[in-house]
């Protein structure tokens, strides 16, 4: 009973191991590594944007933005954006617009065709 | 000339607090007023000499408008170059997207983030008119940043062009609630140059700007690729490779999206070709190894990640790692 028990555990054990070379993973170096390379970019850079991230995704927070999609917004941002946009948000362009500017628009295009013309 | 003095002296009329509409007013008056005396050197350049090559007229008719409601030209005009690129988007679609209510508008990164979270190449083309109308005569409508108010309290506006004639010196753009304005080169770039000229296109994968410089389009898909796109990625930096064959972000791109998308003897062959175009690229030799090995060729790997680590550099720890991991999985196998 012991015996048959010590066999199968060593079989599994056996087995376990031999997969387990297989399963070390080296990873591949991502393209953002070539990009910076390319780019001339400190490896600095890179690191200074994993702490910038989360600045970025809690300052959204602070604007009006809910957790997740705060965090999947600066998933979709460069290393080189996140690292811009962090402690800036509140004084970067933000294109809004409003209609109120529209009666503008006619009527200085119409301003300027007459000077033009 | 005397126009110039004056503006040298710096036309900045006080600001009186109301934002928008006022602000809007008096630049525009300025413009009229003032006539040429302000420098708007690239409305001159294109009037004497069109860009060489490009049809006289053009008017992407097919690209749909989106009216905007109040502070959301940012969603309006993605929604509008999303449908353009093939995406079904509206303005109610894309807000969420790229709205930040704090701000009640919507920041130029954010704008990119967006276009790559659907699946689309986010690219900035060179802050110049005529980049503009090359990239609109190609086919691709372009997203301009205007200020429409005076430097010290701007308002910030999204517009899409969407046309040109380059005989009546006009460009065609849809904007806020108007699906089809004609304006003169020179008010573009008045009111287009607080933003410092910036613009974004929306591309389809697989889609070259007309205007793409090598490296800004490698990066603009590796973006596209590190947002989650491995398939749309995929097309575009076979347009890219095709293109400017050698271009290492693409070949290491490439090999990384059909590693992604479990294409390995597809990765293989792009590793290889990166490192045989680029045999300084430590990246180039260690993701060849990681896919030889994983593909259980094991000699071949173990030569490519000695390569790796002996071309040092920036990426040297992971190229131990990946030797390690060489090492290890072939003393297991004896």
């Amino acid at each position: 009973m012991t015996t048959s028990f010590v066999r199968l555990l060593s079989r599994l054990l056996i087995v376990c191991l031999i997969g387990l070379p297989l399963q070390v993973n080296a990873g591949l170096i991502g393209t953002d590594q070539a990009v910076a390379a390319s780019q001339a970019q400190a490896a600095r850079a890179t690191v200074l944007s994993q702490i910038s991230r989360t600045d970025v995704a809690a300052q959204l927070q602070a604007f009006g933005i809910g957790a997740q999609e705060a965090r999947e917004r600066v998933a979709a941002l460069t290393d080189g954006e996140v690292t811009r946009l962090a402690g800036q948000i509140d004084s970067l362009p933000a294109g809004g617009g409003g209609e109120a500017l529209l009666v503008v628009v006619v009527l200085a295009l119409l301003l300027w065709w007459i000077i033009k013309n | 000339m005397d126009h110039q003095e004056l503006a040298a002296a710096g036309f900045r009329p006080a600001a009186n607090g109301a934002r928008g509409s006022a602000g809007f007013f008096f630049a525009a008056l300025a413009t009229f007023f003032l006539g040429g005396c302000i420098s708007l050197p690239q409305s001159d350049a294109l009037r004497v000499s069109p860009p060489p090559g490009l049809p006289p007229r053009v008017e992407l008719t097919q690209v749909p408008f989106h009216p905007q409601d109040d502070f959301l030209c940012g969603p309006a005009a993605l929604a509008m170059v999303f449908n353009a690129a093939g995406i079904p988007a509206t303005v109610e679609s894309t807000t969420p997207l790229v709205y930040l209510p704090g701000r009640q508008g919507s920041l130029q990164a954010e704008m990119l983030g967006a276009t790559r979270r659907s699946g689309l190449v986010a690219y900035t083309p060179a802050p110049r008119l005529d980049a503009v109308l090359r990239e609109v005569a190609a086919g691709t409508p372009v997203v301009v940043l205007l200020n429409l108010s005076f430097r010290l309290v701007p308002v910030w506006h999204y517009a899409v062009i969407v046309g040109y004639d380059l005989e009546t010196h006009k460009v065609i753009a849809r904007s806020a609630k108007r699906a089809r304005d004609e304006w003169r080169y020179e008010f573009l770039e008045f009111f287009w140059q607080d933003s410092g000229y910036w613009s974004m296109l929306a591309l389809p994968p697989g889609r070259l700007p007309a205007t793409a410089t090598e490296q800004d389009f490698a990066a603009a898909v590796a973006a596209l690729e590190q947002a989650g796109h491995p398939a749309e990625a995929r097309a575009s930096y076979r347009a890219l490779l095709e293109r400017w064959p050698d271009n290492l972000v693409g070949l290491i791109g490439l090999g990384n999206v059909e590693y992604a998308l479990k294409n390995l003897p597809a990765s293989e062959r792009a590793f290889r070709r990166a490192s045989e175009a680029h045999p300084q690229s430590a990246i180039a030799f260690n993701n060849l190894a990681h896919v030889l090995a994983t593909l259980g060729r094991l000699p071949e790997a173990e030569a490519a990640a000695r390569a790796a680590v002996d071309l040092r550099g920036p990426t040297l720890p992971e190229a131990r790692k990946t030797l390690d991991a060489i090492l290890a999985m072939r003393a297991a196998q004896r």
